[in-house]
C-alpha cells in the first residue's frame, strides 16, 4: 500500500499539469508580493495629516462657538460631541509624534468606539464615517463603516494590551501573517480550493490511458481511490510552498508580524436582532489554525467528490465543472441579509469564504448567525462521509470497474 | 470533409463532456435568474439612494462654503453641490413617479458629471462617483430616451431586458468557458491516433470537421440560453426588445437589445472560433490539456495585468476577448487610457484566426499526432 | 499495386530499412516475418508516410507518390492499416466505429452489416466497445480495416488475441479478400498459419526484405526438402556426419534437428531412414523446413 502512495505521489510530481499549477502559484505570489502589496491602501490608516487637520478644524470650532439658546440644534450638537473626540485625536497624535505606538493603540480604540457609537446611531446626513466606504455603487456604506470601526476598535484594543511590537504596518495590516489574514479574508480560500480541483481532476481519470498496466494490482478500488485522494490532499497542501514565497518577501519587506497579533472576529447575531455588534480577539497563530481546519476540510470535501464524480461519470470536464459548482454557487444565492429567508448553513458552498466565516464577516453581511466555523465544520465533515459513503459503496458494486 | 463531420457527430453525440457543458449553461441561466431576483438589480430608488451618500462624502471633503454661482469655492465643490442636488430630484422623481421629470434630472445631471472630470482637484473624489466611461454611457441612453420618448423600464427580469443581462455576463466569462471547452479538443484524439492517422482526409479538413463539429455544439450552447430564459416571457413578460442600451463602439452610442444580442453572438462566434483554433495549436504542441487551458489562461490575463501592453500592442487580439468590458469601455478608465474599439477587435481576432487556419495549414500534419 | 523504392530509415545512426525495393502486387498476400523491434512496424509506417524514410520512395499504382498533402490523402484513400485496440472509442459501440469508417473511406454502406455477419459479431456491436474483450476488439478493429475495403491493406499482428476459430475465420477472410484483388501485407507470429495463406513470405534480416527462399531454397516448391527429427543427441549427429558423409545436418536452437534431403532418390531416403531407426530416434517427419524452422535458424541464437 505505501508503494502504490510513493508510486502514485511521483506520478503526481512528474503530472505536467501539476507542475505547472505550481508554477503559476508561484508567480502569483511574485506578482502579489512586488506589485499588488506594496499598492495595498487600507481606508483605516495611520494619517498625522488627516487626523490634524480634523482636530485642528474642530478646535477652531470649538473655541468661536458662543452657545446659546436658539443656536442651530445641528451646531449645538457638534459643541456636545466634538469635545471628546476631539480629546482622543489629540491623544492619538501626541501619542504618534512621541513615537509612542501603545498609547496611539489605546487612544485609537477609544476613538473609534466613540466615532461609531455617534456615526452608527446619529450618522447619515450630518456625519460619517470614514470616505472611503462611500463609493460610488456601494448600498451598504454605513454598515460597512460601522463594522469596520468596532473591528479597528477591538484590533487597536488587541495592540493596546498585546505583547506584540507594534509599527506602523502593524497598524495598517500590512506584515505578511496580516497580509495572509487579509488574502484569507478575501480570494485565497479560492484560489487554494481551485488548485484542489484541478490536482484531483485527473488523479483517477489518468489512468485510463494505460489500464492494463493498474488494473491487476493486488489492492481493491477502494483502497486504490483512498490513495489516490491522499496523494491530491497532500498535494493541495503542498501549495503552501510557492505561496509562502509571496509571504517571505513581504515579510522582508514589511515585516512577519508575530502569532500573537489580535485578530478580532464579530459575535454572531441572530437575524433581526436588537444586539449590537461586538467583537472578540484572538491571535493570529489561533485564527490561522482554525483557518487551515476548514480549509483541510475544504480540500476533503473537494477530493471526496470529485471521487465519487470520478468513478461515477469518469469525465474529466465533469469533473472541473462539479468542483466548480462547489465554489462558485454562492454567488447566485448570496446577497445581504438572504440569512434570514433561506437557510444557507446548510449548503457546504457557503463556506467557501474560509476567512469570511471564521472572522464572523460573512454572518455579519448574511444578517444571520448560524454560519459558524462549528456548523461549517459539521457540513462540509457531514457531506464528506456522505460522499466517500457513496463512493464506497459504488467501489464495492460486484459490477464496477474502475477503469 | 463531410465524411469527418459526420464521424466526428456520432463521437461528440455520446461524449459527456458535452451533455455537462449544456447542464452547466442551463444552471448558470437558472442561477443568474435567482441572483437578479436577490440582488434587486433595477432597484433604482435604492442605488440613487447610495450614490447620494456617495455624492455627500465627497462634497464633505471640501471646506463647507457659499456654493452659488458667484461664490468663491472651487469649481469641482460648487458642481458637487449641485450633482448632490440633482440626485435629490432625481430621488424624489422616482418616488412620485414621474420619469419625464427623472429623465431631464438625469440628462443634466449627466452632463455637468461631463464637466466635473477635467477640473482641479477631482482626483480626490474620483471614487464617490461613476467614471467617465460611465456616466457617457448614461448620458448617450437618456439622450435616446428623450428624444425617442420611450419610458424608462426596470423590470431585469422580463426576457429581453434579461437576455441583456445574460449576454453581458456571459460575454465577459465567454472565454474562459470555451477555452476550458475546448482545451482537450485534439488531446482526446491523442489516444486514438492509429484509427485517426490514417483517415483519407487532409489536416487542415481534419481540424476543420472539428472545429465545425465544436461550432456546432456552441450554437445548441446559445440557443439553449435563448431556450431557458423563454419561461421569464410567461411570468415576467416579454419586454421590449427595441429598449436601448448604451455601449462603447468607438463612440458612445445607443444599440436597441437585439442589436445588442447580435452583436454579443457574432463576437461570441468569433470568440469560439479563435479559442478553438488555439487550442487545437496549443494541443499539438504541449500535448496536455491542462497545460492548454493555463496557456490560454495567462494569455488572457496578462494585457489585464501589465495594462501598459495594451497601449503597446493595442492589435492583441487577448485585448478584446472581454465582450463586455470592450462594450462598456471599461479601458478608457484605466491609469493609462486605451480605446479599445469593439469593431476593430472583431478585426483583429478575425486577422489572428486566419492567421491561425494558415498555421495549421502550413506546419500541422496528421503525423504530428502522436500518441501521448 | 505498391512499390516500394530504395526505402532506407535510420534512426540514431542504426540502419533500421535498408534499401529496401520490391513490389507488392494486387491479389496477392504477403507475409512478414521477424521478432519484435527490427523494422516491420517502420516499414508499415513509410508505407503509410507516418515516417518519412531517409532515402527512397513508395509509389502506389504507378503514380501516386507521397509528394504533397493532396496526394497523401489520394494514397489514405487506397491505402489503409489496421488501428491498434487501444485506440478504440470507449464511449462509443462497434457498430459506430463501423460506420465511421465505411465512411470515411466512402466505401459500400452494405459492407458493415455484412462483415458483422461474417465475423460473428451480432450479439455485442451494438454495446460500447469499453466493455469488449481484447479478442472482441481485435476483432473490431480487423472488421473496420475490411470496411474502409481499400486497395492496400496494412495488418500489423492481425491475430493477437484471437482463439483458434477466429484465427481460422480471419485467415478465410484473407483469402477471401485477396482474390478480391487486394494487396494485404500482414505481419504475424503465428507462422504456420501465415505459412498456409500467405503467397510470398519475408524475413527481415539487418534491414533487408529476404525471401523465405533466398534462405531456403525449394520452400516454395512442392518437393520435399528435408527430414525433420528431435531429441537428435550429439553423439548421433557425429555418428550421422560419418555415416552420411555429404549429407547436410543443422541443429536449430529450437532443438530440431534438419537433415536435407533435397534432390534425394528413395533409396538414400530409405537410408536415412534406417539409420535414424537404428538410434531409436522415433519422432521424425518428411516435408518441408517450416517456418518456425526457418524463424529459428535466423533469429535464434543457440
Amino acid at each position: 500500500m505505501w508503494a502504490y502512495f510513493k508510486f502514485e505521489f511521483l506520478n503526481f510530481i512528474g503530472n505536467k499539469k501539476n507542475i505547472a499549477i505550481y508554477v503559476i502559484l508561484l508567480f502569483f505570489a511574485c506578482y502579489y508580493a512586488l506589485k499588488i502589496a506594496p499598492t495595498y491602501d487600507p481606508i483605516e490608516k495611520v494619517d498625522v495629516d488627516e487626523i490634524e487637520a480634523r482636530y485642528l478644524t474642530r478646535e477652531e470650532f470649538l473655541s468661536t462657538v458662543v452657545i446659546h439658546d436658539d443656536m442651530h440644534p445641528l451646531t449645538y450638537f457638534a459643541t456636545q460631541i466634538y469635545p471628546e473626540w476631539n480629546y482622543y485625536d489629540k491623544e492619538r497624535l501626541d501619542a504618534i509624534k512621541d513615537d509612542n505606538l501603545k498609547l496611539y493603540a489605546e487612544a485609537t480604540t477609544k476613538w473609534y468606539t466613540y466615532s461609531d457609537s455617534l456615526i452608527y446611531k446619529f450618522g447619515g446626513d450630518m456625519i460619517f464615517y470614514n470616505a472611503g466606504y462611500y463609493t460610488y455603487g456601494n448600498d451598504y456604506p454605513t454598515m460597512d463603516g460601522h463594522y469596520a470601526y468596532l473591528y479597528s476598535a477591538s484590533r487597536y484594543e488587541g495592540y493596546a494590551t498585546g505583547k506584540s511590537d507594534l509599527s506602523i504596518n502593524v497598524f495598517e495590516e500590512r506584515t505578511a501573517l496580516q497580509t495572509l489574514q487579509r488574502l484569507l479574508h478575501s480570494y485565497l480560500p479560492l484560489i487554494l480550493i481551485v488548485s484542489c480541483i484541478l490536482f484531483t481532476a485527473d488523479i483517477v481519470l489518468k489512468d485510463r490511458r494505460n489500464p492494463t498496466l493498474l488494473q491487476g494490482l493486488p489492492l481493491s478500488d477502494w483502497r486504490k481511490l483512498i490513495i489516490k485522494g491522499g496523494v491530491a490532499f497532500l498535494g493541495s497542501i503542498l501549495t503552501i510552498l510557492p505561496l509562502s514565497v509571496g509571504l517571505i518577501i513581504i515579510g522582508v519587506r514589511n515585516g512577519f508580524g508575530d502569532f500573537s497579533l489580535p485578530v478580532p472576529l464579530s459575535i454572531p447575531l441572530p437575524a433581526l436582532s436588537t444586539n449590537e455588534l461586538t467583537f472578540e480577539s484572538i491571535s493570529m497563530g489561533e485564527y490561522l489554525i482554525q483557518n487551515m481546519l476548514l480549509l483541510v476540510l475544504w480540500f476533503l470535501l473537494i477530493i471526496s467528490v470529485l471521487l465519487f464524480v470520478s468513478v461515477l461519470i469518469k469525465n474529466e470536464f465533469a469533473n472541473l465543472l462539479v468542483g466548480c459548482v462547489f465554489i462558485f454557487a454562492e454567488f447566485f444565492y448570496f446577497s445581504r441579509g438572504i440569512g434570514y429567508y433561506w437557510d444557507v448553513q446548510w449548503f457546504p458552498s457557503s463556506y467557501v469564504q474560509v476567512g469570511q466565516v471564521i472572522s464572523g464577516y460573512r454572518t455579519f453581511l448574511y444578517g444571520f448567525e448560524k454560519l459558524t466555523l462549528s456548523n461549517g465544520l459539521a457540513v462540509l465533515g457531514l457531506s464528506t462521509c456522505i460522499f466517500l459513503l457513496f463512493t464506497f459503496l459504488i467501489s464495492n458494486h460486484r459490477k464496477f470497474k474502475l477503469l | 470533409m463531410w465524411n469527418m463531420l459526420k464521424t466526428n457527430l456520432i463521437l461528440e453525440k455520446s461524449n459527456k463532456k458535452n451533455l455537462f457543458a449544456c447542464i452547466i449553461v442551463v444552471a448558470f441561466v437558472f442561477g443568474l435568474v435567482l441572483f437578479i431576483q436577490s440582488e434587486e438589480l433595477g432597484n433604482s430608488i435604492k442605488d440613487k439612494s447610495a450614490e447620494f451618500q456617495s455624492l455627500a462624502i465627497a462634497v464633505n471633503k471640501f471646506q463647507n462654503v457659499d456654493a452659488s454661482d458667484n461664490s468663491n469655492a472651487s469649481d469641482i465643490y460648487k458642481n458637487l453641490v449641485l450633482q448632490k442636488q440633482l440626485v435629490a430630484t432625481q430621488i424624489a422623481a422616482l418616488k412620485l413617479n414621474k420619469p419625464d421629470l427623472f429623465l431631464n434630472t438625469s440628462i443634466e445631471l449627466t452632463n455637468l458629471r461631463e464637466k466635473s472630470y477635467d477640473m482641479e482637484g477631482f482626483d480626490k473624489v474620483a471614487s464617490h462617483i461613476p467614471s467617465k466611461s460611465e456616466n457617457q454611457l448614461n448620458g448617450v441612453l437618456y439622450e435616446y430616451m428623450k428624444k425617442t420618448g420611450m419610458a424608462i423600464s426596470i423590470d431585469a427580469l422580463s426576457f429581453f431586458q434579461f437576455l441583456a443581462y445574460l449576454f453581458a455576463l456571459i460575454g465577459s466569462i465567454w472565454f474562459i468557458f470555451m477555452s476550458i471547452y475546448s482545451s482537450g479538443i485534439m488531446v482526446e484524439d491523442f489516444q486514438h491516433t492509429s484509427l485517426i492517422k490514417g483517415y483519407p482526409i487532409t489536416f487542415d479538413k481534419y481540424v476543420l470537421a472539428k472545429c465545425t463539429s465544436s461550432m456546432l455544439i456552441v450554437g445548441v450552447f446559445i440557443i439553449e440560453l435563448f431556450i431557458c430564459s423563454l419561461p421569464l416571457i410567461y411570468f415576467k413578460g416579454l419586454g421590449n426588445p427595441s429598449y436601448p442600451i448604451a455601449v462603447f463602439d468607438g463612440d458612445f452610442s445607443v444599440y436597441p437589445i437585439y442589436k445588442y444580442l447580435l452583436v454579443c453572438i457574432l463576437y461570441m462566434i468569433v470568440i469560439a472560433i479563435f479559442t478553438i483554433l488555439l487550442s487545437v495549436i496549443l494541443n499539438v504542441l504541449l500535448k496536455n490539456m491542462y497545460l492548454t487551458l493555463f496557456v490560454q489562461l495567462l494569455l488572457y490575463i496578462f494585457p489585464i495585468l501589465f495594462p501598459t501592453l495594451m497601449n503597446l500592442v493595442p492589435f492583441n487580439p487577448f485585448n478584446y476577448l472581454n465582450i463586455t468590458s470592450i462594450l462598456q469601455g471599461e479601458t478608457l478608465n484605466l491609469a493609462n487610457p486605451v480605446v479599445l474599439n469593439s469593431t476593430h477587435g472583431l478585426i483583429y481576432i478575425g486577422i489572428s484566426i486566419v492567421i491561425m487556419v494558415v498555421i495549421i495549414k502550413l506546419f500541422l500534419t496528421t503525423g504530428k499526432l502522436k500518441r501521448v | 499495386m505498391i512499390e516500394l523504392k530504395n526505402i532506407g530509415v535510420q534512426f540514431s545512426g542504426r540502419d533500421i530499412l535498408k534499401d529496401i525495393s520490391i513490389t507488392f502486387n494486387s491479389g496477392e498476400i504477403i507475409g512478414l516475418v521477424a521478432p519484435n523491434g527490427t523494422g516491420k512496424s517502420t516499414l508499415m509506417n513509410v508505407i503509410m508516410n507516418y515516417i518519412n524514410p531517409n532515402n527512397g520512395k513508395v509509389v502506389l499504382n504507378q503514380e501516386l507518390e507521397y509528394t504533397s498533402k493532396k496526394n497523401e490523402v489520394k494514397i489514405h484513400q487506397l491505402v489503409s492499416m489496421m488501428p491498434d485496440q487501444s485506440d478504440l472509442y470507449n464511449h462509443i459501440s462497434g457498430k459506430e466505429h463501423l460506420k465511421i469508417y465505411s465512411s470515411m473511406w466512402n466505401s459500400d454502406p452494405k459492407l458493415v452489416a455484412s462483415t458483422i455477419k461474417t465475423l460473428g459479431m451480432d450479439s455485442y456491436i451494438n454495446k460500447n466497445t469499453g466493455t469488449y474483450s481484447l479478442g472482441m476488439r481485435q476483432r473490431l478493429c480487423f472488421a473496420m480495416q475490411i470496411v474502409s475495403d481499400t486497395q492496400v491493406m496494412l495488418m500489423d499482428e492481425v491475430m493477437n488475441g484471437l482463439d483458434p476459430t477466429h484465427v481460422e475465420l480471419i485467415s478465410q477472410i484473407l483469402v477471401q479478400k485477396k482474390s478480391e484483388g487486394k494487396t494485404i501485407i500482414v505481419a504475424s507470429h503465428l507462422l504456420e498459419n501465415l505459412e498456409k495463406y500467405a503467397d510470398r513470405i519475408f524475413f527481415f534480416i539487418n534491414g533487408e526484405l529476404t525471401h523465405v527462399n533466398v534462405i531456403s531454397p525449394g520452400f516454395d516448391e512442392k518437393e520435399m526438402t528435408t527430414v525433420r527429427a528431435t531429441e537428435v543427441t550429439d553423439t548421433i549427429k557425429e555418428k550421422f556426419s560419418q555415416e552420411f558423409p555429404n549429407t547436410n545436418l543443422r541443429s536449430l536452437p529450437n532443438g530440431a534437428t534438419l537433415i536435407d534431403v533435397l534432390g534425394f532418390d528413395s533409396e538414400e531416403l530409405s537410408n536415412v531412414v534406417e539409420f535414424l531407426k537404428e538410434n531409436e530416434i522415433t519422432e521424425f517427419s518428411f516435408g518441408k523446413v517450416t517456418l518456425n524452422d526457418l524463424y529459428s535458424m535466423q533469429y535464434q541464437k543457440g
